[in-house]
């Protein structure tokens, strides 16, 4: 065999056993990572968490629902919870699990740091809105008190994570949502979306493709067994009640109700059109709303549509005497009234 | 007293937290729109127009010249042929002058004068043949082109037609996850990288920058073009008939930037897929007004911006790297020079990718500046082979005035055509200069993107050399 | 002095095209003593960096670019027996998103207390500029607003009305083209009196804001100003709390604030900043 051929096939060699090792997710390397973080401390916060959040909804956590939820046998998950009790977190009492208040106190602070690291994730990095669940269930687990004070500090102390949960606060408060899920709203009632749920992810993954957020304002229109349709910012959207229910909605408060809602996007208008913005989608967040507003792109501002790039976008819109070049994905997210009388 | 303002302090925050629970309005929002209702109001007050719309507007009419789907690429591609040409063309002849005033002129007389003091040879050689000679070279080769380059492109950003580059290309951009204006932090490392560096400043979204940041040594720089030009014209060239060599070299030359190019975009794609997925990222580009330049001025603050700057650094990083040179041929340890045992040692890995432990130890000593890769490779390869006729000492760089000497001095070096071919890709795909990452470091002052940018394309280049190696001897093995 | 004097002292001089005031001299980087700080703000792009090289003889390169300046420049000049120290900050179309260069140039107006903020504004594009102007106004009261391009505005065929415009913002509004030394003198001529109190500024604050913001606001601010009498901008600091940012409440927390009244110039060493990319 040639000198070369052996080289390749020893780099070759090289390169897969790499890829077994470091690939993400799946490498070996990754995996045993992971099984060292779903150390028994994570477990019980885990477990915390969704005695937590079955005591708030009012469902009654079992060993069956915690093996369930943590993804271990129920043998398990009575070995837990009997741990948990022995240090102080919880109590069993026949047939019910209830939290003592260091339990509750931890719980709170897991949830805390689950939904302010999802803010953060939403606010200043590019991840996507699929990722954000996943990396905070692991995240929240490394963050101690402090740091998470630190990080709402840092945040500006924020009210709600980005699915529209409420943050609870240094103290433990926790606002409670007043909402329905949009599959018992009443029909033809200007509503807005307050929170949608980010689990299970191929349902939430739905949802994030029909580009739904919370703060939108929507109005239920037809009801049945099979479908949901409601109209979300002047879009229609259809989706099965199961996927529906997962969105939950307010009434619009009636201060809000009087604007109007909106006919079109910037990326609708051709060069030399121009119509006045009435809202930048709640889409659209952190970093890049506030630049899009420090640029002028304000409720009530006229933009014009100037010039089409050559590689058929961006596209260079005059807003308030300057003319700025926005890519599509942003000025889809820019609600219009369009204007109608022909600027050529 | 202090104690009290102390406890006041605190009532103020808890009351600006109770009154932000209870807001209902989003305050950043809704402070926004409050300033730009007064700002919209003061400016209507004060500003008097007199029609509607001028009937005749200048720049929206450049605009749609520049940015159509006719003429946009056409006139681009003219214009930057225009400026790389004139670079080009324009700086052989002073480079030549500089270079004979250094080398023929001052050199010898220096030489004497060491001579006349009765300098010790190994001072002379240090400070001569070592710190001044790599400077006077790295001054000749990158002075004239970097004087040319960078004014001519301040004009074209003067007058406000480096936005509408930007503008137009920016969709090839977006698909690899990069920025328009990345185009131009490109095309000013074809000057110098680590000017593109800096120019990376005018991205303002901190992906998109970093992205721009570690791709920009693919743009094949000023001081890599010679030794593209050099080893193309006497290998490839050498391939063909004579009267297409010089097209065939030139293209081939031009094939390495175009690839360098292809490696930009494909490395922003990767990088904004994985280790730059997190990092927040936003869009904007203003196109700015026209403006007439102001020709002198701009000649005159671009010289003194960049090209002085973008020069002092590189002397100042040459000058080492000369001593470095002088000193590791001129030491002997056991009989035999520092530079002939890292030659030594480098030499198997050297073979493995194609190329040889000359090229290697050459690539190691031109970290400072790439301008004194194909002078080193020759130093060296005299220096292995001990063709002493043809050098003037260890440790002493030199070119040679012709390239069939050239050719024959690599030859004994024993280069093939894998060897050139690979020197070339390396040339392209290898770290940044010691200027660039200094740059880098600045820019970024992040170490952990430091050494990503250094050593990111250090690695791919000596996977791109050992896989053409391979190849290429298996076909011929084959054959 | 002498013009030969002014020769004498500066060589340089002979190759600069830039301005022929008799009372400016310029001293480059050389910042030992210095009798005021000028702060030169603007949104990217409208010839910020040519004033500053103007009133400095710096040569710092002026693209026709947003967002040139990156890092801080600074520079200084000789005007009426007086020594300015003139610090060019990033340009940006705001001072409330959070980005670097924000925070730098809001900073170095809040911490850094420049006797005057110059605020270099656009003329063909003035209601954009504002935005930023108000955004200091609400800062500071000691400023000057440049008004340039005004050569540019004249081709587009529009008028810019200065006193107009001065008599709205509360502030000295100065007309000028930069590029060709045009109404430079007047420029210093108006820095120079608001730096020494001839001129007292009584700069137009933010009227519209929502209904409860408003009434928030006013509450806030007085707690503020009955911690700190001598605050110039308490309402700005209350509304800057009110939006949870965190660098203004470890300012009350730690009376740093109360320092600013105080008149002594504070640490500046923290003002230079790397360019930090990553996040968190």
């Amino acid at each position: 065999m040639p000198a070369p051929l052996i080289a390749l096939l020893v780099t070759a060699l090289l390169i897969i056993l790499a890829f077994l090792l470091f690939r993400p997710e799946r490498g070996i390397i990754p995996r045993y990572r992971n099984t060292r973080y779903l150390s028994s401390r994570v477990y019980s916060e885990d477990a915390l968490k969704h005695i937590y959040h079955c005591q708030l909804s009012g469902d009654r956590p079992s060993i069956e629902s915690i093996a369930g939820a943590l993804h271990i046998t129920t043998d398990e998950a009575a070995g837990l919870l009997s741990q948990m009790e022995n240090r102080g977190l919880l109590q069993l009492q026949e047939n019910a699990i209830c939290l003592t208040s260091t339990g509750r106190e931890m719980a709170l602070h897991i949830i805390r740091a689950h939904r302010l690291w999802e803010r953060h994730l939403a606010d200043e990095t590019g991840y996507s809105e699929l990722e954000w669940h996943d990396r905070a269930e692991r995240h929240e687990h490394a963050l101690s008190p402090e740091e998470v004070d630190a990080l709402s500090a840092h945040l500006g102390h924020p009210s709600y994570d980005p699915h529209g949960d409420p943050i609870p606060t240094v103290d433990g408060e926790l606002i409670s949502l007043d909402a329905a899920p949009l599959t018992s709203a009443d029909l033809h009632t200007p509503l807005h979306i307050v929170h949608i749920e980010d689990e299970p992810q191929s349902l939430y993954a739905q949802l994030v493709a029909e580009g739904l957020h919370p703060g939108m304002q929507v109005r239920l229109i037809e009801r049945s067994p099979e479908r949901i349709l409601f109209w979300a910012n002047g879009d229609e959207h259809v989706l099965a009640p199961i996927v529906a229910a997962n969105i939950s909605v307010s009434p619009l408060p009636e201060e809000y109700r009087t604007k109007p809602i909106y006919k079109g996007r910037l990326a609708d208008l051709k060069p030399g059109e121009s119509g006045e913005v009435q809202s930048i989608s709640p889409a659209c967040r952190g970093l890049e709303r506030r630049r899009l507003m420090d640029l002028g792109v304000l409720p009530g501002t006229v933009i014009k549509s100037e010039i089409n790039s050559p590689s058929g976008d961006p596209t260079a819109y005059r807003i308030r005497g300057a003319v700025i070049a926005l890519r599509e994905e942003q000025s889809n997210h820019i609600h219009i009234t369009r204007f109608n009388q022909e600027t050529a | 007293m202090f104690k009290e303002a102390q406890i006041t302090a605190n009532d103020i925050l808890s009351s600006a937290k109770a009154a932000r629970l209870q807001i209902r309005c989003n305050v950043h929002e809704s402070l926004v729109e409050a300033i730009y209702t007064d700002a919209a109001r003061i400016a209507d007050r004060a500003v008097n127009r007199p029609g509607d719309e001028p009937r005749f507007d200048l720049d929206r009419t450049i605009d749609r010249l520049v940015t159509s789907r006719t003429w946009g690429f056409p006139i681009m591609l003219l214009l930057f042929t225009l400026v790389f040409w004139i670079t080009i063309s324009g700086a052989n002849v002073p480079s030549g002058w500089l270079f004979s005033l250094f080398i023929d002129v001052i050199y010898p007389s220096l030489k004497n004068a060491a001579e006349a003091l009765a300098l010790p040879w190994w001072l002379s050689g240090f400070l001569i043949d070592g710190v001044y000679l790599s400077t006077a070279w790295v001054i000749s080769v990158m002075l004239p082109p970097m004087a040319i380059f960078f004014p001519l492109f301040t004009l074209l950003e003067d007058f406000g037609y480096l936005p509408r580059v930007a503008f137009n290309l920016d969709n090839f951009f977006k698909k690899s996850g990069a920025h328009g204006k990345q185009s131009l932090s490109m095309m000013m490392g074809f000057g110098c990288n680590a000017a593109g560096v800096v120019a990376t400043r005018i991205i303002d979204s901190p992906r998109e920058r970093l992205i721009a940041i570690i791709t920009n040594n693919f743009s094949l720089c000023n001081g890599r073009w010679p030794t593209q030009i050099l080893i193309a014209t006497i290998f490839i060239g050498a391939l063909v008939p004579a009267h297409v060599a010089g097209l065939i070299s030139a293209l081939s030359v031009v094939g390495v930037a175009i690839f360098g190019v292809l490696l930009t975009f494909a490395v922003s794609w990767a990088l904004s897929r994985t280790w730059l997925k997190g990092e927040a990222s936003t869009f904007s580009l203003e196109l700015p007004p026209y403006r007439p330049p102001r020709i002198l001025q701009t000649i005159y603050t671009s010289i003194i911006d960049r090209t002085i700057i973008v020069l002092w650094r590189a002397v100042i990083f040459a000058m080492p790297a000369g001593a470095f040179i002088w000193l590791i041929s001129n030491i002997n340890i056991s009989g035999i020079s520092i530079a002939a045992h890292m030659i030594d040692f480098l030499n198997p890995f050297g073979l493995l990718l194609g190329l040889n432990g000359v090229i290697l130890l050459a690539y190691v000593v031109a970290i400072p500046a790439n301008e004194i890769v194909i002078p080193s490779i020759l130093m060296l390869t005299v220096m292995v082979a001990g063709l002493t006729n043809i050098s003037p000492g260890a440790g002493v760089i030199f070119e040679l005035d012709s390239q069939a000497d050239t050719l024959a001095v690599l030859n004994v070096g024993g280069w093939t055509l894998l060897t050139a071919i690979n020197t070339m890709l390396f040339s392209l795909i290898h770290n940044p200069c010691s200027t660039t990452i200094y740059t880098i470091y600045k820019e970024t002052g992040s170490r952990k993107w430091t050494i990503i940018s250094t050593l990111l394309p250090l690695g791919m280049g000596i996977a791109v050399t050992f896989l053409v190696a391979q190849v290429w001897r298996l076909v011929e093995a084959i054959l | 002095m002498t013009t030969n004097e002014i020769k004498a002292a500066a060589p340089a001089c002979d190759t600069c095209p830039f301005h022929h005031t008799a009372n400016l001299m310029k001293l480059g980087v050389d910042m030992e003593d210095w009798d005021y700080v000028i702060a030169l703000a603007g949104n990217p792009n409208t010839g910020k960096s040519t004033v500053f090289n103007a009133l400095t003889g710096l040569h710092q390169h002026t693209g026709n670019w947003p967002g040139k300046t990156v890092t801080r420049a600074e520079g200084g000049f000789d005007y009426g027996e007086k020594r300015y120290k003139l610090v060019d900050l990033p340009g940006t179309y705001s001072l409330l998103s959070t980005t670097l260069d924000e925070e730098i140039a809001r900073d170095f107006i809040l911490f850094g207390q420049p006797d005057v903020t110059v605020v270099v504004v656009d003329a063909t594009r003035l209601e954009r500029n504002l935005n930023l102007v108000l955004q200091v106004l609400e800062i500071t009261d000691r400023a000057v607003v440049c008004l340039n391009l005004m050569d540019e505005a004249q081709r587009h065929g529009f008028k810019v009305d200065d006193r107009r415009l001065a008599r709205d913002l509360g502030v000295p509004v100065v007309p000028t083209v930069a590029r060709y030394d045009k109404g430079m003198d007047k420029l210093l001529q108006a820095i120079c009196d608001v730096a020494t109190h001839r001129t007292i500024c009584n700069p137009h604050r933010i009227q519209h804001l929502a209904p409860d913001l408003k009434q928030n606001v006013s509450q806030i601010a007085a707690q503020i100003k009955a911690v700190f009498p001598d605050l110039p901008n308490a309402r700005w600091v209350a509304l800057r709390l009110l939006d949870g940012d965190e660098r203004i409440a470890e300012a009350i927390r730690q009376g740093e604030l109360g320092d600013l009244t105080s008149g002594a110039p504070p640490d500046q060493s923290n003002l230079i900043h790397p360019i930090r990319l990553e996040t968190v």
